[in-house]
């Protein structure tokens, strides 16, 4: 349901049925984390004038966006039982706007992940197959958009963890430009590549959205200075003369048949529209390693800011004879296996004697990657390309944002949009095998407006506006 | 590198790692050293490093003032151990 739909029913009916219908579906597909209070929330809103954008409409935040009083795990073990002294900044515009949250959303842990597998809470279970992952790191949001429960629904995006997911649930995902959105408040994982962003049904939502959370906050000194246009009322999908470019080696990546063929599909509509759609190819040899890259630079980083998950100030402590036994003791069991490795691996790329050959190396690739992909959208609006390549994997045939020994382009793609920070969006474009598929767009620095606009375009031709998952047993 | 280096970089960043997440370790090391290789064929001579994706400055410094303070209660809460409005630990000097 979207939010106007949303906005006809009266604001206690739509918010006690989303909290019910979140918690009929919580043992189907485990998204929830923390079913917030909404009592305080309804009585503050009484302060709130009621043509507020979001006015009483549900909003569910990822578990790793703090909220004062309410539990806050990023889904890991450490973080278990902690519970934020202050809102992030994007919880003070969501309830400034009249927005009523009613839960916090299981992730990978830490955000570290792919496919929502490694939450502290067990796996998210897709909606249109509950035998199939949600995908991550935003895997309960993205479900719980997908399954009606709300309209808009916050995830954060480090390496394609709002987009990802957003193609393997049907839905739209938004990641802004880097910046855009405040992170203040947000536990972090790679801070040169973490974005807020979130899900929506519909275009139009996806835009209303941005206008009530993006904007400068001098409490993340990443954010841009640039104006916030109501990008809502501004939508305009007349694509004549759109030029939009196809990166044909991801595509060729693609081996999905059914999926290059609803691509294709698509772009033959797109070019009846009056758009102009080439096919352009970035560097093999670039796109070949953005897996290793990524994974440098993200664990790197990763090591850095979790430094402060000791157990010691917050977080869960074990028991030990010393401040440093209790540290290892906390740091031991609060973290996963997994976790550990990556930040071994991470630690290891900061070493003095490996900082040139690692991690200095990756943040110049980045750039060699970045200069290429802006030389793109030099010449074109958008670059188009699938999302997912493949429908939602079973667990055992998941690929996460781990190390692997073939260089996935088709599943990793989607990462330039980290490197870059320029906005990108994912929404539904079919059915394959029951199953929803995406695509994926990306404009210039602060051009979100181009997305909601050839979006909108998009959305006419799949018929797929609004579209919502009916969760089988 | 054997086990025990990764075992020994575990401890620097304060947690342990089993003998088999140190294997594992090992073989993903076999992978990421594969990585490096490719990395390294990629020519970045006077290529700056991105540490930021973009030009424009948004970061400045603020007047010194004090703003976004919590109370001392605030700021225990999360702990598991507090004493005398103090973060209690292990005796340092025994």
């Amino acid at each position: 349901m979207d939010i106007k739909t949303m906005k006809m029913q009266d604001v206690k009916t739509r918010v006690y049925d989303a909290i019910e219908k979140a918690k009929q579906l919580q043992p189907k597909l485990n998204a929830v984390v923390t079913f917030v209070d909404v009592e305080e929330q309804l009585e503050a809103l009484k302060q709130i004038p009621s043509d507020a954008p979001l006015y009483g409409i549900p909003v569910v935040l990822k578990d790793n966006v703090n909220t004062k009083g309410i539990l806050t795990t990023a889904s890991s073990r450490i973080l278990s039982n902690y519970i934020p002294v202050y809102d992030a900044a994007i919880c003070e515009k969501l309830k400034a706007n009249g927005a009523i949250i009613i839960a916090k959303a299981s992730m990978d842990e830490l955000g570290m992940g792919g496919t929502n597998l490694s939450a502290y809470s067990g796996p998210v279970h897709n909606p249109y197959d509950t035998t199939r992952i949600s995908g991550g790191s935003s895997g309960g949001s993205a479900v719980l958009c997908a399954a009606g429960v709300a309209p808009l629904t916050i995830g954060t995006d480090t390496g394609d963890s709002i987009r990802k997911p957003a193609a393997y649930n049907g839905v739209i995902g938004v990641k802004p430009t880097y910046g855009r959105i405040s992170r203040y408040g947000i536990i972090p994982y790679a801070s040169s590549l973490d974005h807020v962003g979130y899900f929506t049904t519909t275009v139009a939502d996806a835009a209303a959205a941005l206008h009530v959370l993006a904007g400068r906050d001098d409490r993340d000194m990443t954010t841009g200075n640039e104006p916030v246009p109501a990008y809502e009322s501004l939508i305009n999908d007349d694509i004549h003369g759109k030029r939009i470019a196809v990166i044909d080696n991801i595509i060729e990546a693609v081996k999905e048949e059914a999926i290059v063929q609803s691509f294709e599909s698509l772009l033959t509509k797109l070019e009846e529209r009056g758009a102009v759609i080439e096919h352009v190819r970035l560097n093999d040899e670039l796109l070949s390693v953005l897996l290793p890259t990524y994974f440098i630079i993200a664990n790197a980083e990763a090591t850095a800011n979790h430094s402060n998950l000791d157990g010691i100030r917050f977080g869960v402590r074990e028991a030990g004879e010393s401040v440093e036994e209790v540290m290892i003791n906390s740091r031991t069991k609060g973290f996963s296996s997994n976790i550990r490795k990556r930040f071994v691996i991470g630690s290891y790329s900061l070493f003095v004697e490996n900082q040139d050959k690692l991690f200095r190396k990756a943040q110049k690739v980045r750039r060699l990657i970045v200069n290429e992909v802006k030389a793109v959208l030099d010449q074109y609006d958008m670059i188009l390309t699938t999302a997912a390549p493949t429908i939602a994997p079973h667990p055992e045939d998941s690929v996460d944002e781990a190390l692997s020994d073939t260089y996935l382009i088709a599943e990793n793609h989607m990462i330039i949009g980290n490197f870059t920070g320029y906005p990108c969006m994912t929404m539904p474009c079919g059915f394959v095998s029951d199953m929803p598929i995406g695509i994926h767009m990306m404009a210039k620095p602060y051009c979100e407006q181009e997305l909601f606009n050839i979006g909108s375009a998009i959305e006419a031709e799949t018929g797929l506006k609004g579209i919502t998952a009916e969760v089988k047993a | 590198m054997d086990k025990e280096y990764f075992q020994t970089l575990a401890k620097q960043l304060m947690f342990h790692i089993s003998e088999e997440e140190a294997e594992q370790l090992q073989e993903e090391f076999v992978i990421l050293q594969k990585q490096i290789a490719l990395l390294e064929r990629i020519d970045t001579e006077n290529v700056k490093e991105m540490v930021y994706p973009f030009e424009a400055e948004t970061a400045f410094l603020r007047e010194d003032e004090i703003t976004h303070t919590i109370s001392r209660e605030a700021a225990l809460s999360n702990a598991q151990a507090v004493m005398a409005g103090h973060v209690h630990v292990p005796k340092v000097v025994k």
